[in-house]
């Protein structure tokens, strides 16, 4: 032992210092002090001094009750704990001694800490003061029923969210090796997490993933060193593995939120033999068909090993991010998942998401009042030359700051796109067809905020181009075509929006179907007379479907119309263009961030609004032959041919309006969910990217209004939602009498 | 804190409070739910609010809405001078913590309220001010004051009719 000792008693001399310079309520230098036993652990493993890592272990653990207020900081026990660090440093010099583990043990136990069956062997547990988990409600059960691997809460959490980044990383790994069988770099980058996760599980005592990730990584060490070929076999086994693996740990998610009781037992069995069998021969059976839980029983599942495991590998346990930002005193949240950086191969860091949103919103806010000071009569009156340049550099460079903040809130659609390669290769094998999936322009940048929400219209337009759009191979061949199709997933920025494209080269829709089947639902008339663009442009209606063969995939009329809320929630718009015999295209137009909104002021009155660009199509004065009222139902005005009504903003908003003949003013033509309004206001004011702010819990649910704004004089101005606007125009006019003016009765067709 | 039952134990209300004046009234809020006083400014309308909900005003780049004491009491409204003042304080409606801006006549004090000051809330008979918005009432230097629950004056109440 001794001439190992050095690092090791380094180490250990360091924890000596920082143990006396603790202060009870003083998480920080305990964070410290869990780094250091965890370097400690991992260095005495390498070293072979199994009772050294032993030893960390145990401190490591009542470290981390410690945090969790689960023992208390009190400097008696800090004082036992520098005890046991001193018999630590005895081990490294003179190496392991009987008489050294059981003071070890007594120091601990002083503590109030129950140690592990090792060290106290013989020693009955006292009535055990099991590690309540965070979350859990529920009263104190049977001891045994607390999964072991929840000591850690902090390092689980941390654990959790890598390993899903790990496992995400597998996966499209994977499906790259497939195309690559020979690339070893690719193997490499398989192989590295899953021995990470299975390090870091095991640190942890999550024995189920540590063994399904090892036998995993064996397997793949065996094809990294060339005795196992690469072959569909394992590529299978591998996918189905990180399934299973992503499946416990969101059970392990699941436990740390919710308690004990959601604990699940994974039975593995079926893939260790499956592994072995793989490993052993060349050809073999196929993966389970899904993973194989046992529900937990009423009361209580058993945890999942008995034994306790001595701790392993050096290099894991140090990938997990360290307890140093220790929560608040006894905080029983699960550390709240980092933002992510952009993934650029160079050097990116984790930040707090709370931290970045105060950011953006401070930044936000410097952006008004540096317009407000500029617009002060006071100062703008100033004509100095000197004050005027040095404004525009201050208004240059609070541009550049809320650019740049702007942009930290976005991270590449490569994410998201990823997730497509593995839907499109189970989707084509299940339905027997060919697809390619071709991507471009992954390295597009979207609002985080939207990432979650897009994913669902992602995966029902790729169905759909799966499912109906592209032929069966043999079809295909028979129409010269390729047998296999393609799928062509695309993004990039254009016009201050994000442009998302899907395009296959299928059979493309069949418009007269559409019409047909339109017709059927009443949604049109027979002698309405609609463009092919228009016929097609129907599917996003609901319950609209042409396929004749519903598979459980798609086919029952819910896709495409869940596709169109999802993307106009976002305040996107979607439309598919189709050229029949040659494949299908759909367009998805997003505003590239949620938090500002393009718009054009108005003023009504005394009143500003703002009237979303997107939903604008033109604004005209009204020219008096143009107008007309309806009996029966309000004005309307002649634009290009269609008859659209006039929405008076005033009335509707209680304000009252400059003008109140709408040839005097001027009509904003907006459209929404295919619909088009003519609105009426006083006067135009400019066009301008507002930030969203929102008024509040007490005002979200005003009909017609989605938020307000800071204008540049500070004053509020409200933000229009035209489709609650419309609804409570339609509303009112069933109830307000015919207006007064003269008029020309005409028929209205409904737009 | 202070709002706890207010059926219950009087010494709690005791602490430091703001008091202000409405309609010849005087009422006092906890100084810890205060956040700040400002002079009225302009109100920015929302359409298809109650009256006492007078709208929302820039604080500092944060939109919060506005609620006129008047009209939520039911008293008479009456036309805004430069006595008028918004404060702003920080409640926990039903969703959590907001800010909202109550306006006034006119702030008097801080004014220290001891449990000795303190007196159960006897029945108003015909006064607008509803008794779940009252904590009690505190009998300082001869002058009454009312002191009002924030919490429950900008919740409840106030959502009913705004979702329409």
């Amino acid at each position: 032992m001794a001439g190992k000792g050095n690092s090791l008693s380094e180490i250990l001399d360091q924890m000596a210092v920082k143990i006396m310079m603790v202060e009870p309520g003083d998480l920080s230098v305990v964070g410290d002090l869990v780094n250091l036993v965890e370097e400690l652990a991992s260095l005495a493993g390498e070293k072979d001094s199994p009772l050294l890592a032993r030893m960390a272990g145990e401190f490591h653990k009542v470290l981390g009750q410690v945090i969790m207020a689960e023992l208390p900081d009190s400097p008696e026990n800090f004082e036992a704990l520098g005890r046991a660090i001193g018999i630590m440093q005895e081990v490294a010099r003179k190496g392991p001694a009987d008489e050294l583990s059981k003071g070890f043990a007594e120091s601990l136990g002083a503590t109030g800490y129950v140690l592990s069956e090792e060290f106290a062997p013989g020693e009955s547990r006292p009535a055990a003061p099991e590690a309540k988990p965070p979350a859990a409600s529920a009263p104190a059960e049977v001891p045994a029923a607390t999964p072991d691997f929840l000591q850690d809460t902090e390092l689980l959490s941390g654990f959790i969210e890598e390993a899903f980044e790990h496992l995400e990383s597998i996966e499209s790994n994977i499906l790259e090796l497939e195309n690559n069988p020979g690339d070893s770099e690719i193997i490499n980058n398989i192989f590295r997490p899953f021995h990470t996760i299975k390090g870091v599980s095991g640190f942890l005592n999550l024995m189920t993933i540590n063994k399904l990730a090892h036998t995993t990584e064996n397997l793949l060490d065996d094809v990294r060193n060339g005795s196992r070929a690469m072959d569909p076999e394992v590529i299978d086994v591998v996918l189905s593995v990180g399934d299973t693996l992503r499946s416990m740990v969101e059970n392990v998610q699941e436990v740390l939120e919710e308690g004990p009781d959601k604990f699940k037992e994974f039975d593995i069995s079926e893939y260790i033999d499956l592994i072995h069998t793989i490993q052993g021969k060349q050809s073999g059976a196929s993966p389970p068909a899904a993973a194989q839980e046992a529900p937990a029983a009423e009361a209580v599942a058993e945890p999942v090993a008995a034994e306790e495991t001595p701790v392993e590998q050096a290099g894991p346990a140090k990938s997990v991010p360290a307890s140093t930002k220790a929560p608040a005193g006894g905080a029983s949240a699960p550390a709240k998942p980092a933002a992510r950086a952009a993934a650029k191969v160079g050097a990116s860091i984790r930040v707090d998401i709370e931290k970045l949103d105060g950011m953006v919103n401070a930044v936000g806010e410097l952006v008004i009042m540096q317009a407000m000071v500029r617009q002060n009569p006071l100062v703008s009156h100033i004509a100095d030359p000197k004050l005027n340049k040095d404004f525009s550099q201050l208004s240059r460079i609070t541009s550049e700051l809320q650019k740049t903040a702007m942009s930290m809130r976005m991270v590449p659609i490569r994410q998201t796109f990823q997730k497509m390669v593995r839907l499109v290769r189970d989707l084509s094998k299940k339905s027997g067809k060919l697809v390619d999936l071709v991507m471009s322009g992954e390295e597009t940048e979207i609002d985080r905020n939207m990432v979650d929400s897009i994913y669902d219209p992602l995966v029902h337009m790729i169905r759909n181009s799966v499912d109906h759009g592209v032929q069966a191979p043999e079809e295909r061949k028979g129409q010269g075509k390729n047998p296999t199709g393609t799928v062509r997933l695309s993004a990039y920025q254009k016009g201050g929006n994000i442009v998302i494209e899907i395009v296959d080269d299928g059979h493309g829709l069949n418009t007269a179907k559409i019409r047909e089947k339109a017709i059927a639902r009443g949604l049109i008339r027979d002698t309405d007379n609609l463009s092919d663009h228009e016929l097609n442009n129907l599917i996003f209606l609901p319950g609209f479907s042409t396929a004749d063969k519903i598979t459980d995939v798609s086919g029952r009329g819910v896709g495409m119309d869940v596709v169109k809320k999802g993307v106009e929630k976002l305040r996107g718009k979607v439309e598919v263009i189709s050229q029949p015999g040659e494949g299908t295209q759909f367009v998805i137009r997003l505003p590239l961030t949620l938090a500002i909104i393009d718009g054009i002021i108005v003023r009504v009155g005394s009143e500003r609004y703002i009237i979303p660009t997107i939903a604008i199509q033109e604004s005209i004065r009204p020219r008096r032959e143009h107008y007309n009222t309806v009996h029966g139902r309000g004005e309307a005005l002649m634009v290009r041919d269609r008859i659209i009504p006039i929405v008076r903003l005033g009335r509707i908003f209680g304000v009252e309006s400059e003008y109140d003949d709408p040839c005097e003013a001027i009509v904003v033509v907006v459209e929404n969910e295919g619909r088009l309004r003519a609105l009426m206001v006083d006067e135009l004011l400019g066009k301008q990217e507002v930030v969203i702010k929102s008024l509040g819990g007490y005002m979200k649910d005003i009909r017609g209004v989605a938020g307000g704004t800071i204008l540049g004089d500070g004053r509020v101005g409200l933000i229009l939602d035209l489709a609650g606007l419309i609804a409570v125009a339609d509303l009112r006019k069933e109830d307000t009498a015919e207006d007064n003016k003269a008029s020309v009765e005409v028929e209205t067709e409904t737009v | 804190m202070m709002e706890e039952s207010r059926a219950g134990n009087l010494d709690e209300l005791a602490g430091k409070y703001l008091t202000f004046t409405l309609d010849e009234e005087e009422y006092g809020v906890d100084i810890l739910k205060v956040r700040e006083i400002i002079g009225v400014m302009e109100i920015t309308a929302v359409p298809h609010t109650p009256d006492y909900i007078k709208g929302v005003i820039n604080l500092r780049g944060r939109v919060i809405p506005v609620i006129d004491l008047r009209l939520k009491f039911g008293m008479e409204a009456r036309d805004y001078i430069d006595r008028t003042c918004i404060v702003v304080i920080e409640a926990h409606g039903d969703e959590g913590a907001i800010m909202v801006g109550l306006v006034v006549d006119s702030v008097s004090e801080v004014m220290n309220v001891d449990p000795e000051h303190l007196e159960t809330t006897p029945s108003f008979g015909g006064k607008a001010v509803e008794p779940e918005n009252i904590l009690g009432m505190a009998k300082v230097e001869g002058e009454i004051r009312i002191l009002l629950d924030v919490d429950n004056v900008i919740s409840g109440g106030a959502l009913e009719g705004l979702a329409e």
